[in-house]
């Protein structure tokens, strides 16, 4: 019985692994990551964006549209990029490699002048620099009165080409000038007040009983998902290889050579196996890369190794089970398309964990969280994201799980053994589930 | 269990069957049959189309399980502890279509428990001996599909079976490849194989079984060997082409033993009473008129089935629908 179930297992793995569509398909994530790596600062980097253009502004206090000016003036610019890298006297040409900061010159119009009239200043835009907006200053900008919230202290205008990062900017510009104004028309030290209230963000240092790092930001977060993305995509990739394979051997008849030689039991185990083996390079490979991410930071200390042990004793549970039950849909049907309507209830519970990912790492301990992991087939997402989270979960919660996934691989393999033995050889319409369950029952 | 007579029978037959029925919800595909095929037998189960061969078929290969009875295989009480020493072509048949032909008989020669390690020899002779020599290495969908049928042929006989079940081997093949493949049939039954195979196509099981068992709606209606039936089904017609194709043949009506005359497009269809012996028949239609062929008509296995599956009161029309069946339009005899 192990020879033919061997024999099938080979032939399922060799199948799939000697393909093309396989060995891009393994190598498409790792290379779409990196290839993100790479070019996504470059296409997503918000330091990329420079403010340039034209800003009219309306002020009856005389000093905002000083402090804008002082603000956007080239030299205070080129100061504050270079307290961005820590220099105090930036290079040109570093300053040029780090893109140059805003160009943003300031029009003052006169403080009774017709806003209008000034309105209709940003409806022609002259090529090499936009007119961004209008600003009028309110009269009373300087004295806010002590209300909640405090009243508008000036009034934006802005053309339609003006893009919403531009906007904060210049927005975040006017708040600074204005408070500078205030200041000033308090006869105040603006860089004394602005010492007093600066107090800058420490980095957090973890401690653990071996070492101290420096806290990684977001790992808690991070941690679950990857581990929730390798166990579904493992899981999923090989169900869905397990479906269509089943299929195929039913539409194209090979399967009553096969069953006249091997016995069901032994087809449905070598065919879980050899997809197992299959996905496993997958999950390795998957593993290993992280793990070569994590040790080039020297940031290797910061993944438990008991939590990949989890992980593959997770994954082997959920795989046979889903894979069973995947396997069976495809021995009740003629062709991939019939399959919808049997998968759809699969389909379900493949998206409950992604549902329910962020309520479980935000509460691991909450009572939804560790009812989840007792319940089959969400189980094994539920416990391996509680256990990649900040509050694992004890370790009797993680082997009940383990025995529920168990239970249920047992339950899953059964069913599908039913399936198996009438399903494969009956063709025609497709059969409903009350006849899945009557098959169950018969066989 | 058996029965003690079966009981004792299982060890000296390659199959045995005893009371087995097979329902699938209110159809009972196969109803209470019993079937004994001894060692080197070479038997014909045939039947026309749903009349349960197929499902008799998956029964004794254990694809199917039965529903009640006892089947027996190669000596053994459960017939998957056989499956090695089955040779099944399927009526489906069906192969990896992405698989190269030599790497599917090896997988195939493989589950049935082959470890020779000549088996890719094996494997490159056979395809030779049935002049698909070269296409080892060819994916099995370059194949065309009288290719593909013999590649299943194969695929059956490749770990050299003791039971070879094929069910509707001729289904589709054109004369040539039918006459190759019933040569092979015919080697692997030299070889020393019990061979079993369906077919709904009658003249097929004439031409190269010995043995006949008829099925219809499930049950066995006729377990005999070929030359026992031809002798039991006593000919009742002779055929008659006088010498002038004019000639007046009514005097042949009116000869003793004689009870009907029928013209037919190459002569006559000459009946004779139950119980009249064809000899003196024969001698006497010679006398009264000078003939260019006589012949005593071997009775036909259709007409055997027809006659003992028709009821009182079945129509022409019905006959000839069931005729029909069996002789199986589309579906090509041994040429």
């Amino acid at each position: 019985m192990m020879r033919n179930i061997c024999l099938i297992a080979r032939r399922e793995f060799w199948a799939t692994v000697a393909t093309r569509a396989f060995v891009v398909g393994l190598l498409i994530l790792p290379a779409t990551i990196g290839l993100f790596a790479l070019i996504g600062p470059h296409i997503f980097d918000p330091d990329g964006f420079r403010l340039k253009g034209e800003m009219a502004v309306v002020d009856p206090t005389g000093l905002v549209a000083a402090e804008l000016r002082k603000l956007y003036d080239p030299g205070a610019v080129a100061a504050r990029q270079g307290e961005r890298i820590a220099v105090p006297a930036l290079p040109a040409d570093i300053a040029a490699t780090l893109g140059q900061g805003p160009e943003l010159h300031i029009l003052e119009r006169p403080p009774g002048a017709d806003i209008e009239k000034e309105k209709a200043w940003l409806f022609v835009q002259p090529k090499g620099m936009p007119r961004l907006a209008l600003v009028v200053i309110d009269p009373g900008a300087l004295d806010p009165a002590p209300e909640y919230p405090p009243p508008a202290a000036y009034d934006f205008y802005v053309a339609p080409s003006l893009g919403d990062q531009a906007r904060l900017e210049i927005q975040q510009g006017l708040r600074e000038a204005i408070v500078n104004a205030r200041l000033l028309a308090r006869a105040e030290d603006g860089a004394a007040l602005r010492a007093i209230f600066d107090v800058p963000r420490v980095r957090s240092v973890t401690v653990t009983q071996t070492e101290q790092r420096e806290t990684v930001g977001g790992w808690n977060t991070i941690l679950p998902f990857v581990f929730l993305f390798l166990l579904f995509g493992g899981v999923m990739g090989a169900g869905g290889q397990l479906l269509t394979t089943t299929v195929e051997e039913k539409s194209s008849r090979v399967v009553e050579i096969l069953l006249s030689a091997v016995s069901p039991t032994e087809l449905m185990a070598g065919k879980l196996l050899g997809q197992m083996a299959v996905s496993m390079i997958g999950l390795l490979l998957y593993t290993g890369i992280g793990i070569a991410a994590l040790a080039s930071f020297a940031l290797t200390g910061l993944l438990d190794v008991s939590l990949l042990a989890y992980l593959f004793i997770f994954f082997i549970l959920t795989y046979m089970v889903m894979g069973s039950l995947m396997m069976a849909v495809g021995a009740a049907v003629n062709e991939m398309k019939e399959a919808q309507g049997l998968l759809a209830p699969l389909t379900v519970v493949f998206m409950i964990p992604w549902v329910l990912w962020f309520p479980i790492t935000r509460d691991p301990d909450s009572v939804l969280s560790t009812v989840l992991s007792f319940i089959p087939p969400v189980n094994s997402f539920a416990i391996i994201l509680r256990l990649a989270s900040n509050s694992p979960p004890p370790w009797w919660q993680v082997w009940l799980s383990i025995l529920v996934g168990v239970a249920s691989v047992f339950g899953a393999v059964w069913f599908t053994g039913k399936i198996f033995r009438i399903g494969l050889l009956v063709y025609g319409k497709p059969p409903s589930f009350s006849t899945l369950l009557r098959w169950a029952r018969e066989a | 269990m058996f029965s003690e007579e079966t009981d004792n029978r299982i060890m000296d037959t390659a199959v045995e069957l005893e009371n087995v029925t097979k329902t699938f919800g209110p159809v009972t595909a196969v109803r209470n049959l019993d079937l004994s095929i001894p060692f080197g037998g070479l038997y014909g189960f045939i039947g026309p189309n749903g009349a349960g061969k197929t499902t008799a078929i998956r029964l004794l290969m254990a694809i199917l399980l039965p529903d009640s009875g006892r089947i027996a295989v190669l000596g053994h009480r459960a017939a998957p502890e056989a499956k090695s020493r089955i040779g099944y072509l399927p009526e489906e048949r069906g192969v990896y279509r992405k698989m190269r032909v030599a790497a599917f008989l090896e997988y195939i020669g493989s589950i049935k428990g082959v470890r020779d390690r000549g088996l890719h020899r094996r494997i490159e002779r056979s395809l030779e001996r049935v002049g698909l020599g070269g296409t080892g290495r060819k994916r099995c969908e370059e194949l065309s599909k009288g290719m593909l049928q013999k590649v299943q042929f194969l695929a059956a006989v490749i770990h050299e079976p003791d039971l070879l079940i094929l069910d509707e081997p001729f289904s589709g093949l054109d004369p040539v490849s039918t006459r190759l493949l019933r040569d092979l049939v015919l080697e692997e039954h030299r070889r020393g194989a019990t061979i079993l195979f369906s077919t709904h196509v009658m003249p097929a099981a004439e031409e190269i079984c010995q043995n006949v068992v008829m099925i219809h709606r499930g049950r066995k209606v006729l377990d005999q060997p070929l030359d026992a039936i031809r002798s039991r089904y006593d000919p009742r017609t002779i055929e008659f082409e006088p010498l002038d194709p004019d000639a007046d043949v009514s005097a042949v009506g009116s000869l003793p033993g004689v009870v009907a005359v029928e013209r037919g497009p190459r002569g006559y269809a000459i009946g004779l009473a139950e119980g009249s012996e064809p000899a003196p028949a024969m001698r006497r239609i010679l006398e009264a008129v000078p003939a260019a062929r006589l012949a005593l008509a071997r009775p036909r296995l259709e007409d055997i089935f027809i006659g003992l599956v028709s009821e009182t009161g079945d129509t022409e029309e019905k006959k000839r629908q069931l005729r029909a069946n069996l002789g199986g339009a589309g579906n090509g005899g041994p040429g």
